[in-house]
């Protein structure tokens, strides 16, 4: 499980995020949905270890990243916005050098990354330098990557942007069968009727504070609207401007 | 013409913008680099106006040296301005991430060709310009050139800047029409290396040096014609040297012909420049957007070297720098410049092979050994000059994947110890061969082998951490050429706490060996107080150097936990 207390991060005294409080429960795909400079990336930077909190803590699985982040990185698996990897080295190599950064012998892993390199589609360009890999292609080998040694909590920023419907189709898939084994799935994204489709839970933040949190149906109740997410959302972050942090 | 301005605005606002919007740190650091380069200018040119002042004292031999020396000055500006051209041009047409927006407005494409030559004119030619004007300006002011003179120094090097990127655009456009810009940049980059090592071994070899040594002329004649023998005649240079060398002696000559030349030569290639990327310009652009597949050759080899060395370790320090062996040596760039630093090394060490130490009026048991002990200091400098290239930017060159490294569970700790371990062992490995083999060709005692081979076995740990804590202080993640770290403000930083490290160091135990060597030839024995002298020498070497070793990696380590993009 995932929980926020007072989480803050200021860039030279401007607020990115604001004092942030929430919980996830195990087992549910999280939707962090809100406009662009909303805070969605900055939370996640800070939940994986890039960045640090100016205030307040990140638990997850019950261990406080400021003081066991190794700990919590372990069973966090992460799919970044934009797919930087490391150009000269050819996908093969990527797996097998994620897999040693968690400590896992290549050669434990070996059926493993023959299975996921299969499963997305990237045998045949396995053993291709990643600087000749399209922007899907080179998703796809992150999101493997960030699965490939079974993590509790799976984090991810705009898991869509790049792939082809058939990679999307199957990222869908891995999340909630990942899910249905207790995992957790915390995703940032702009695309809202993926996060209405697949998210048990959705937090709409803007300007660095949550705006309004819960299940689909709690959030139609709370705004008292009755379209669709999109409607919930333009609401809370276009039409009432002075919604309150909940 | 509006469009062109247009096109070339962007680069001008973000130099603006880049200078309205210097930190106070920043503007430090321009600062000292601007002080820096004024000092390097300086030196320049105190070097060539005592070099022309030496010249002019000099009767006949002087008049054609001071000439010789334009020429050779002039022909090599044009090398390195042609050079240059090449290398900008292949990034400016074909490679910028900009061009895609570019050649997707409704802009032609004369009019974008234009004003990435503008850009390619702009980059290659400001600093060969401005390193090149000391020396002008030092043969204006030792020979008394009037006004004229200046104001051919303008009308000589605009046309001559303007050939020289003419040429070096249309053979990167000629070059990228059959072959895809990335292999293109890859095979510019290597041709260009492989001849100015050949150029340098070349110089070197012919040990310009005996040009002072009339000994080894059989004739003042023969002496005399080796300086004499002219450029050719059919070189822009040439012209532009013989106009130059006419304003400043005041020639009454006329040299109309050379200046129709330079000028007329500029403005057709400009024309016949323009024609061609009409043509070929955009076939070459689209080409260089294609991917291309890696070749099978050679692939196992680095895999099954690598999985040999690595075996041992675990597998976290295995995956790093497995990671590391592969990114460097599959990197064009890291290559060119493993080549032009083996050319280093050569010529480091071909300079002891031709040490007259016989000829030398000092005993020559004194000056081998030390020339040993200055060795250490080199061959510290040498490796300095490697790790600024390899060591300082090891920690940049994660570039934007550096995001996998921070959410892994690998501590960083760990990380930049692995980086430090990584380059430590061929460095060591490196320098010893320097140490070892250099002695060996100065043939000193055994006494000097041990304390230089043990010095700079010490003095490597430093040097590396240092690369590894300054490169984590002065990180650049967003760099497009890892080259370009190296002769960053981080880099120059290196280089000046490298020299200082590698200064104490060889300071502290130049007094007692000193002492030793000397109580050693004059068979003397060590009193006491020397004894204890020469201990606690050694001793502060060692923990100066555990100090250093452990505050850089400190240092490091604090900036690189604190690094927020």
């Amino acid at each position: 499980m995932i929980k926020f207390e007072n989480l803050t991060k200021t860039f030279h005294g401007i607020p990115a995020v604001d004092n942030i409080n929430l919980s996830v429960p195990p087992g549910s795909v999280f939707g962090f949905i809100g406009p662009n400079g909303a805070g969605k990336t900055t939370t996640i930077k800070m939940m994986v270890g890039v960045l640090k909190p100016t205030k307040g803590n990140i638990f997850i699985n019950n261990m406080d990243m400021l003081k066991e982040a190794t700990r919590i990185k372990m069973s966090l698996g992460f799919i970044p916005d934009r797919p930087f990897l490391y150009e000269k080295l050819s996908g093969v190599e990527f797996l097998k050098f994620k897999a040693g950064l968690y400590g896992i012998a290549a050669n434990a892993i070996d059926k493993k990354i023959v299975d996921l390199l299969n499963i997305f589609e990237l045998t045949d360009w396995a053993d291709e330098l990643i600087e000749s890999y399209s922007h899907g292609m080179k998703q796809r080998l992150i999101i493997a990557s960030a699965i490939m040694h079974d993590p509790k909590v799976i984090i991810v920023d705009e898991p869509m942007v790049g792939l082809d419907p058939s990679g999307a189709k199957l990222v869908k898939e891995i999340f909630l069968d990942r899910t249905k084994k207790g995992d957790t799935v915390f995703m940032s994204t702009h695309t809202l009727s993926l996060a209405q489709e697949i998210c048990g839970l959705i937090a709409i933040v803007d300007k660095g504070r949550i705006l309004a949190c819960g299940t689909y149906e709690d959030l139609k109740h709370q705004t008292r609207t009755e379209g669709n997410l999109e409607s919930i959302f333009l609401r809370l972050t276009k039409g009432d401007k002075d919604s309150e942090g909940i | 013409m509006r469009v062109f301005k247009i096109l070339i605005a962007p680069r001008f606002f973000g130099f603006v913008n880049e200078i309205k919007g210097n930190k106070a740190h920043r503007k430090i650091k321009s600062l000292i680099l601007i002080i820096a380069g004024i000092m390097l200018w300086l030196a320049l040119f105190l070097l060539f106006y005592r070099l022309l002042i030496y010249f002019s004292s000099q009767e006949l031999i002087g008049y054609i040296l001071a000439k010789r020396v334009l020429g050779m000055v002039i022909l090599m500006l044009f090398s390195i301005l042609i050079f240059s051209n090449i290398i900008t041009a292949l990034s400016n047409l074909y490679l910028s991430r900009d061009l895609e927006l570019c050649h997707s407005s409704p802009a032609t494409i004369i009019e974008i060709f234009f004003s990435r030559s503008f850009y390619t004119l702009m980059d290659s030619t400001w600093m060969p310009v401005i390193f090149g004007a000391p020396v002008l300006m030092a043969y204006g002011l030792v020979y008394h050139a009037g006004i004229n003179y200046y104001l051919n120094v303008l009308n000589v090097f605009i046309p001559l800047i303007l050939i020289s990127a003419s040429l070096g655009i249309m053979f990167v456009m000629i070059l990228v029409r059959f072959l895809p810009a990335q292999r293109a940049g890859n095979i510019v980059m290597f041709i260009s290396i492989i001849l100015i090592i050949m150029l340098y071994l070349l110089f070197r070899f012919l040990r310009p040096e005996k040009l002072v040594n009339p000994e080894v002329f059989t004739s003042i004649a023969q002496y005399l014609t080796e300086l004499k023998t002219p450029d050719s005649r059919y070189l822009p240079s040439y012209w532009a040297t013989s106009l130059l060398w006419a304003s400043l002696i005041k020639s009454q000559t006329s040299h109309i012909f050379n200046h129709l030349l330079l000028w007329s030569t500029a403005l057709s290639m400009i024309i016949i420049n323009t024609w061609l990327a009409g043509y070929i310009y955009f076939d070459g652009f689209s080409k260089s957007l294609e991917s291309r597949r890696r070749s099978s050759s050679g692939k196992k080899i680095l895999e099954t070297i690598v999985s040999v060395i690595t075996k041992p370790l675990a597998p976290n320090n295995k995956s790093l720098i497995s990671k590391e062996a592969y990114t460097f040596f599959r990197d064009n760039t890291q290559w060119t410049q493993l080549l032009l630093l083996a050319a280093l090394i050569i010529v480091y060490l071909y300079n002891f092979s031709v040490l007259p130490l016989e000829k030398s009026p000092i005993k020559s048991i004194y000056l081998q050994n030390a020339l040993s002990f200055l060795n250490i200091g080199m061959a510290g400098f040498v490796i300095s000059a490697l790790s600024v290239r390899f060591v300082f930017p090891s920690i940049s060159s994660e570039g934007k994947a550096f995001w996998i490294i921070l959410s892994s569970p690998l501590s960083l700790k760990r990380f930049l110890w692995c980086k430090f371990f990584a380059y430590l062992i061929p460095l060591a490995i490196i320098s010893e061969i320097l140490i070892v083999y250099s002695n060996y060709l100065l043939r000193v005692s055994g006494f000097m082998m041990i304390l230089s081979s043990t010095t700079i076995f010490f003095m490597v740990f430093g040097i590396v951490a240092l690369g590894v804590g300054l490169g984590s202080i002065y990180p650049n993640f967003e760099h497009e050429n890892i080259a370009n770290i190296a002769t960053s403000y981080g880099g120059f930083i290196y280089m000046v706490a490298s020299f200082i490290f590698i200064a104490i160091t060889v300071v502290v135990e130049a007094g007692p060996v000193y002492s030793i060597l000397k109580a050693r030839f004059k068979g003397e024995s060590i009193s006491d107080l020397q004894l204890i002298w020469i201990v606690c020498s050694f001793i502060f070497v060692i923990l100066f150097t555990i100090l250093t070793v452990k505050k850089s990696m400190s240092a490091g380590m604090k900036a690189i936990t604190n690094y927020e993009g």
